[in-house]
């Protein structure tokens, strides 16, 4: 922890001038992106002992196809959060996702290929639309995600008329159901996306405009950060990731329903928030947030494969989140890094 | 709050507006206004029968809102107001007592499972310091998956006194459910003149400032934990009553519009404002949103759109009069 604290001086990074706790910010995080990650691996293989049928290469192939989805969508919560916001529309983007793309590869007039950017399209612009509504007219970020969510899900429910009908594009059954050099194509994108959302959050400009915006919005318009454009594009980031996952999972099942995108909403939050994020914004890795949502899915299968009845399994997955905050917990860092001097 | 007055009146019409129409006056005419096209178009609105049947929808979200509320007001979000409804929904529903005298025993269960999850709740946020959408959010899964072991489906009967007497009128005319709001509004408003109601507003505002003032905010922020779950306990048993039945999911659809209901009262998500009558009223105007646009024929598949535009448009207004008045 002592030699992290004086990286800092070795090359200039915009996140660490924030705020004078810089150093201390930093090894928090590596501290808790690490920690999340050997409890991952720490579990997977664990599960053995479990049932021999758990920690499998195929176990490994089917936790990160899964995460795939959590891992997108906590990368755009996770954008949305750093900048003080919150999005509660991502099962109502997901729906939105999956529903158009069924529908307009079940009416076969639309060229397959037109679909994707099309469905993603209408997702950003409702992202764009939760962003006009925060930013030009204040509204609370909880309650207009909220918002959205309930005009989004009550719109899909009058376009399907209830019932969604046609079939996953052949795109989405591509992106789920083919091999790249002997690997699933999911976990090729895993990863990809992975690297990609890495590079955006920690590595690219716009990133660190991000953590100043979400650290303290004057600061940052003083420094001349585009306050507008940098707490805009979060949210539409966001949505378009809920698309994006909404496309995957129709081409992972085969089908859209209304209620698709219901069970994604609090782990999007949870991934984040284990991944050693301030809800507050202004702190927190997107590996931190990958670590999160890979060690939710991890658990969820693991679980899954207790056969407990869901009551107790839903139990034990609260717990969990409960340790993993406990784990986390700001005074516990503190006392580690004392120990440290 | 009183440092208003100490500060020139500087745009005073915009401080009129601040001070009075952002309360509960604002809330209060809007709920007029939809309460008239309400009777316009079913005239049977203004018997004492409809409005009884209006109240008793009401009461479950009104008192949840009310948990939400006191917790909002110092600056935290709970979600375990979910969970709680859920659990005391099916205890009724599995363990029904019968007779005024199981009433009083299923009343007393309600507020004592509120108060043990606020507990746990108020520890997590007061003492360990973790952030009340996580600690609550932790909570709230766990509560579920507790409503989940105590009834797998949907099923059960809570007993029939509770379901008769809880929905009923006074002289056939006051509703029962109406006087239970009532009571708990009142006692806020014993509260809220108190020390712990003052610091309340206090922490929501600036917790720092507070705490340098010699508030004990540990201890301020564990009573409204407890008493915001007390209130979902009361919210469970309302509903119970309303719903006559056991369901392990029966309180979700609240939590969202528990929030709504709030930020329609006009208490900002940002602590330190609002009041619990106003909150009251979102509540009762969320509900009758939904009757009006129910008997205004409009396919009950949009009826959402209209809800979540009007959410958005009742902020907007709120923040609006608000800043009004605080800018000058």
């Amino acid at each position: 922890m002592t030699t992290s604290s004086k990286a800092p001086s070795s090359h200039p990074d915009f996140t660490k001038n924030a705020d004078s706790r810089g150093s201390a910010k930093i090894s928090r995080e590596t501290i808790s992106a690490i920690s999340v990650a050997v409890l991952c691996l720490v579990l997977l293989f664990g599960a053995r002992f479990i049932n021999p049928a758990l920690g499998s290469w195929s176990q490994v192939e089917t936790v990160l196809i899964l995460g795939f989805f959590l891992v997108v969508l906590s990368f755009g919560q996770g954008l949305v959060i750093l900048t003080g916001g919150l999005d509660l529309s991502l099962p109502a983007t997901i729906t939105l996702g999956g529903i158009l793309a069924t529908s307009w590869a079940g009416t076969g007039d639309a060229a397959q290929w037109f679909i994707l950017p099309a469905v993603l399209a209408v997702c950003g612009a409702v992202g764009l639309l939760s962003a006009i509504g925060v930013i030009w007219l204040r509204v609370p970020p909880f309650i207009m995600t909220m918002a959205m969510s309930i005009i989004v899900a009550s719109a899909l429910l009058g376009y399907t008329r209830g019932t969604p009908r046609g079939y996953a594009p052949d795109v989405a059954v591509a992106l789920m159901k083919s091999d790249v050099l002997g690997l699933p194509t999911p976990i090729v994108a895993l990863v990809i996306f992975v690297l990609t959302g890495w590079l955006f959050q920690s590595r690219s400009v716009f990133g660190r405009y991000i953590y100043a915006v979400g650290t303290n919005v004057d600061a940052a318009r003083n420094a001349g950060v585009p306050v507008i454009a940098t707490q805009t594009i979060p949210y539409v980031i966001s949505a378009i990731c809920g698309g994006f996952v909404g496309i995957a999972l129709v081409g992972y099942s085969s089908g859209a329903t209304l209620r698709m995108g219901d069970d994604y909403l609090l782990p999007s939050i949870a991934a984040v928030v284990i991944g050693g994020s301030s809800i507050l914004g202004g702190r927190g890795t997107f590996l931190g947030t990958v670590g999160g949502a890979l060690l939710l899915t991890v658990l969820g299968t693991i679980i899954s494969a207790l056969g407990l009845e869901f009551g107790l399994r839903t139990i034990v997955e609260g717990s969990i989140i409960l340790i993993a905050l406990l784990l986390l917990r700001e005074e516990l860092f503190q006392k580690l890094r004392s120990f440290g001097k | 709050m009183s440092t208003a007055n100490t500060q020139a009146p500087i745009n005073p019409l915009g401080q009129w507006l601040s001070r009075y129409a952002t309360g509960a006056v604002l809330i209060v005419i809007i709920y007029a206004a939809l309460y008239t096209v309400y009777a316009v178009q079913q005239p049977r609105a203004l018997t004492s029968y409809s409005i009884a049947a209006l109240m008793n929808n009401t009461a479950p979200l009104a008192l949840a809102a009310v948990g939400q509320a006191i917790i909002v007001i110092s600056r935290g979000f709970d979600l375990s107001v979910a969970g709680v409804i859920s659990i005391c929904n099916v205890t009724l529903a599995v363990y029904p007592l019968e007779g005024p005298g199981g009433a009083a025993t299923s009343v007393a269960i309600c507020l004592a499972i509120g108060a043990v999850v606020g507990l746990v709740n108020g520890y997590l946020v007061a003492i360990l310091k973790i952030q009340s959408i996580a600690a609550t959010l932790a909570t709230m899964i766990i509560c579920q998956g507790i409503a989940l072991v105590i009834l797998k489906a949907p099923g059960g009967y809570v007993a029939e006194w509770i379901t008769y007497e809880m929905t009923d009128r006074v002289w056939q005319v006051i509703p029962v459910s109406g006087l239970v709001v009532g009571a708990v509004v009142l006692i806020w408003l014993a509260l809220k003149r108190s020390i712990w109601g003052i610091s309340l507003y206090a922490i929501g505002a600036d917790e720092t400032s507070a705490a340098l003032s010699g508030i004990n905010t540990l201890r301020v922020r564990f009573l409204a934990h407890v008493l915001a779950g007390c209130a979902y306990g009361l919210a469970g048993f309302m509903l119970s009553a309303q719903t006559a039945t056991g369901n392990p999911t029966s309180g979700t659809p609240l939590l969202m519009l528990s929030f709504a209901a709030v930020a329609l009262g006009g208490t900002s998500l940002a602590g330190g404002r609002g009041g619990l009558f106003a909150t009251v009223m979102g509540a009762a105007t969320l509900t009758l949103l939904q009757k009006v646009l129910f008997s205004s024929g409009i396919s009950s598949f949009y009826t959402g759109v209209f809800q979540g535009v009007v959410l958005i448009l009742a902020v907007v207004f709120c923040g609006l009069l608000a800043r009004l008045g605080d800018d000058r």
